[in-house]
């Protein structure tokens, strides 16, 4: 594995995960992941910003080699999840003269998740500089990008911010600012979807608080290093923030049919209203896709069949899904079929709860869609658009 | 002062108790926390809390 250098003593030591296809047993990586670990060589002191995946240790050891590093000061723990902070405790038998440098809560964190002894840690607090000579290292705490103790490095004589998981994207490259800037923005995409989304209130915080920071490359713990970092900011206050688009998500799945005809005619009704449909049939759909979806959306439909008088498990999964998620998302309805009863739509509706939305009068079919049936989803087409107009779309 | 309960995760803050780890002093009425406070358990926004009856 390749050292990459990306200023004057500055390199990204970690682990392209090339294979990797599931994170978190959750979550897709149809384009890999990276752990990123960064280098930061002072005149006096040098520090390893964040570690990787114990899987993926060795390709650290080896690009450490590579730097010929005999002695590591500081390891930062922007981040005490496993895939950041999990080879720390591996570095300390390799550097046994190196401190843990991170915050209170993360503090905690390490101890509890990783055994990290408490004597190795010095806690910093938000806005403290550590010198390393001829850099600085400068602590800024931003919890919640996606954990309660995350934090971000600064080092303002390179302009150069780390900002852990925050601005990061699963995609393994082996170009160190990543491929064109649009995979790059679909990847962060994806990412901000599975990861931030639940969080918006404080990334729009952390926004705020960086305008007033200077600095030219963003370098996060996965995915490709931004060197024009006002593109993926300005991505993320438009993800972050509560405008949404004039676009549907219809995450369906059918049995026998009915409920796929249902939403193939509600897709077509709705493009037909100049409305953008992003339909999903989740007997096939992958999540993150899915997800990426729910962060523009002004409506969310769920199509379901009756299964055992509530709704088809990946119906149910789904809605699961988005309320964990709390995407800005507007108004939700719910379209489908039943045989002979149940209470498919008030277990939907219970189970999106933490979702600020307006309900729009569900369509049913009993058995096969019939005229009546039709007729109602074309009023459901009229009300979506009526509610998306309302809302100045 | 009232207590509010968190809709997502079930955290309960009680103005007697504040949240002094986001640097919220005891004493503090939910209507006085800052738009940017979050609950301290699960990261949801002020609008995702409600009184405690």
């Amino acid at each position: 594995m390749a050292v990459r250098k990306i200023k004057d003593d500055i390199y990204s030591v970690g682990a392209i995960d090339f294979d990797r296809r599931l994170f978190d047993e959750l979550i897709p990586l149809p384009e890999g992941t990276s752990y990123n670990s960064y280098l930061v060589v002072g005149s006096e002191k040098t520090a390893l910003l964040d570690t990787v995946d114990p899987t993926k240790v060795g390709a650290l050891v080896e690009n450490l080699n590579e730097l010929n590093v005999e002695k590591i000061d500081y390891l930062v723990a922007h981040h005490a999840e496993q895939d950041h902070s999990g080879s720390i405790p591996f570095l300390l038998e390799l550097f046994p003269m190196a401190k843990v440098l991170t915050n209170a809560k993360c503090r905690e964190l390490l101890i509890s998740h990783l055994q990290v002894p408490d004597e190795k840690i010095q806690v910093v607090a938000d806005r403290e500089k550590i010198s390393l000579g001829n850099k600085t290292l400068e602590f800024i705490l931003a919890p919640w990008v996606h954990w309660p103790e995350t934090m971000f490095s600064y080092v303002a004589e390179d302009k150069i911010l780390f900002t852990c998981d925050f601005l990061g994207s699963h995609l393994a490259t082996s170009e160190l600012f990543g491929p064109d800037e649009a995979n790059v923005y679909r990847a962060a995409k994806r990412y901000f979807a599975e990861i931030m989304m639940p969080f918006r209130t404080s990334i729009k915080q952390h926004l705020e608080k960086l305008k007033g920071l200077s600095f030219e490359i963003a370098a996060p713990s996965h995915g490709p290093v931004h060197r024009n970092p006002k593109l993926i900011l300005e991505a993320y206050a438009d993800w972050a923030g509560d405008g949404v688009k004039n676009e549907v998500v219809l995450a369906y799945v059918s049995m026998h049919g009915s409920t796929q005809e249902m939403a193939e005619y509600l897709t077509n009704n709705l493009m037909e209203r100049g409305i953008t449909v992003k339909p999903y049939n989740l007997a096939r759909t992958d999540i993150g896709e899915l997800a990426m979806d729910l962060v523009d959306a002004a409506t969310v439909i769920i199509g379901s069949p009756t299964v055992l008088a509530g709704p088809h498990p990946l119906a149910a999964y789904a809605a699961f899904l988005a309320n964990a998620l709390r995407p800005k998302t507007k108004f939700v309805s719910v379209i489908g079929s039943f045989a002979w009863g149940g209470k498919m739509v008030e277990t939907l509706a219970a189970m999106l709860a933490n979702l600020k939305v307006t309900i729009i009068p569900p369509v049913l079919a009993k058995g096969a869609p019939t005229d009546a049936d039709y007729a109602a989803l074309d009023r459901l087409a009229d009300e979506i658009l009526k509610n998306h107009q309302a809302v100045g779309l | 002062m009232k207590k509010y309960i968190c809709l997502v995760c079930g955290y309960v803050y009680d103005p007697a108790k504040g949240d002094p780890d986001s640097g919220v002093a005891p004493g503090t009425a939910f209507e006085s926390l800052p738009a940017s406070w979050v609950c301290p358990i699960c990261g949801a926004g002020k609008d995702q809390f409600k009184v405690e009856e």
